[in-house]
């Protein structure tokens, strides 16, 4: 019992990262499976978590009642970034939305009550339990959209929103949509950050949070919701555990992961298509005595 | 050449001098023809015709520069292609373009898309009758490869059929918007003679249930046999129009498929 004592004390707060960091590789891969690669999740985030930790200070409402708020913020922020930045090809909203983070820090630091330089601390926090269940509600929405009318829609868009769009699914609406998604995970997760951080400054959301997530979107694999949280749990435990094991390694690591998962698996540890394709290959190898005999099947895949 | 019959009804497609240029290059100029409904309508012309680019202005991927494109009355020329494809125009692609990592069964389910029935928030929670609907739209995605003779294949990546497959896929895929017109890029491209008269064969018993089809086809016998009339297309041009016999033995056509020193003088000016 003793040892499950001493690793829950020693990476508790790395798993509670890992769980806030979810948030923002899921609102990555919100606008990414429509097709769309953005970094503005960070603003939404921003957005959100110095939205709600000025509501908690302000009225002293219970956090949990706060994340309702942030996320709603996160998607409002998101709704009119999308009619703004939708207009945009594809590399020009990348550029966009990093410019969109630089703009962020700039207004976090001008804009009174966000504690300017020097930071704002926020006093409350939530128990883990709540991270994770919250973490369950939105893999629960992830799931439901992927299997719904949504899901089919948005993989049509992003895999050729020209033919989608023949095909009577308007892909300025479908990537909307997403973005609103993406905003109001994103605003969550920056509520959650700020509590399980208790402090809030100007570079706590910044740059390196956009390439994290899109990190961990990489390693994790975009095609599906599950590689988002997989890799953000990757990329949260990777650095503390190269610390543990060899400290030189820590800076590294996150990026050597990268590459080798870039050069060996370019679609991720989570892919569909992979895994449909291994199934079918494996259905066919068990098929091959049966089909021999009958050679007239022809055309075999 | 001749106009098709004084039809009792209005055209169901409608091109009126229709124009489209890339840069210098004129794609398509003034071009007028229509499409009658119920009928199979044959495009051709020799590569660089612009039929491609024709699909393309009906379909509503490329704004045409001028002229008026009606469908059933409407002017669609300025419409957004999803809006067109609402209003019932569905079409193939000369490349195949299906989605990559979806099932067969689930291409078609995304033609289907536009007619789900329920809204998306009914979806997203799963309500009983948008259940319903679903299971719905998936049998009936069923039929429509049953109607191609892909039914066993519904459960497999599209990618890994065969190329004369992934065009029967594409067939069932623009069926799921439930079209009125069908638009047809070159469907037996690749294939053999018997898959191309299985494709002859589907769209005649697609005009017998009521669907209009225009297709662009290099395959003459295809034409003869499948098409009521055809319209040829050169260097962006109307060429002929008429029978499929008529147009394959006018001497502009002849020329145009198999050149006249005249036609290469006229390509090496326009390179």
């Amino acid at each position: 019992m003793q040892p499950l004592v001493d690793f829950w004390n020693a990476y508790r707060s790395t798993l509670t990262f890992a769980l806030v960091n979810s948030f923002f590789a899921l609102s990555t891969y919100a606008v990414l499976s429509v097709g769309i690669l953005s970094f503005a999740t960070v603003t939404f985030a921003a957005f959100g978590g110095f939205l709600g930790v000025r509501l908690v200070l302000q009225t002293g409402i219970d956090p949990l009642l706060a994340l309702p708020a942030a996320a709603a913020a996160g998607a409002l922020l998101s709704y009119v970034i999308a009619l703004i930045f939708l207009r945009l090809e594809s590399h020009w909203m990348a550029l966009a939305s990093l410019a969109l983070i630089l703009i962020t820090r700039v207004l976090i630091i001008n804009v009174p009550g966000t504690g300017g330089v020097n930071g704002l601390s926020v006093p409350v926090t939530l128990p883990f339990f709540m991270f994770a269940l919250v973490l369950l509600v939105a893999i629960i929405i992830f799931w439901r959209l992927s299997a719904s009318w949504y899901g089919i829609a948005a993989r049509a868009v992003r895999e050729d929103a020209a033919v989608a769009s023949t095909l009577g699914i308007a892909p300025r609406r479908i990537q909307t949509v997403a973005f609103v998604i993406s905003g109001a995970v994103g605003g969550l997760g920056g509520m959650l950050l700020a509590l399980a951080l208790q402090y809030l400054s100007p570079d706590t959301y910044f740059v390196n949070i956009a390439f994290t997530m899109i990190a961990a979107v990489v390693l994790g694999g975009s095609y599906h919701w599950a590689g988002a949280i997989i890799g953000a749990a990757v990329f949260t435990a990777l650095p503390v555990i190269a610390q543990a094991i060899i400290p030189e390694f820590q800076d590294v690591a996150n990026g050597v992961v990268l590459l080798l998962i870039m050069i060996f698996l370019p679609r991720g540890l989570i892919d569909p298509r992979a895994i449909r394709l291994h199934f079918a290959a494996r259905k066919a190898v068990a098929q091959a005595p049966r089909d021999a005999t009958s050679p007239a099947a022809g055309g075999a895949p | 050449m001749t106009s098709s019959p004084a039809a009792a009804s209005s055209p169901l497609l409608e091109i009126d001098s229709v124009d489209k240029h890339f840069g210098g290059v004129a794609a398509v100029s003034d071009l007028t023809m229509s499409v009658e409904v119920g009928s199979v309508a044959g495009l051709m012309g020799p590569n660089g015709a612009g039929k491609t680019t024709l699909i393309n202005l009906i379909s509503g991927l490329l704004p045409s520069d001028s002229g008026a494109i009606r469908f059933a009355g409407v002017d669609i020329q300025r419409s957004q292609a999803h809006v067109i494809a609402a209003q019932g125009i569905a079409r193939t692609y000369q490349n195949v373009r299906l989605f990559s990592g979806m099932t067969v069964l689930e291409q078609v389910m995304a033609g289907c898309y536009i007619r789900r029935g329920t809204s998306l928030w009914a979806s997203f929670l799963g309500l009983p009758k948008s259940r319903t609907a679903y299971k719905a739209m998936e049998r009936h995605a069923l039929e429509l490869l049953e109607r191609v003779h892909l039914g066993h294949r519904a459960h497999l990546l599209a990618e890994t059929l065969s190329y004369g497959e992934q065009r029967r896929v594409e067939i069932a895929r623009a069926l799921g918007t439930n079209p009125r017109l069908l638009l047809l890029d070159e469907p037996t491209a690749g294939m053999n003679v018997q898959e191309s008269s299985e494709i002859g064969n589907l769209v005649h018993s697609l005009r017998d249930g009521g669907l209009t089809v225009l297709m662009v086809e290099h395959n003459v016998r295809l034409l003869k046999d499948f098409c009521d009339y055809v319209t040829v297309m050169n260097f962006g041009r109307l060429l002929a129009q008429g029978s499929p016999s008529e147009c394959i033995a006018h001497p502009d056509v002849q020329a145009a498929y198999f050149g006249k020193s005249a036609d290469a003088e006229r390509i090496r000016a326009r390179r």
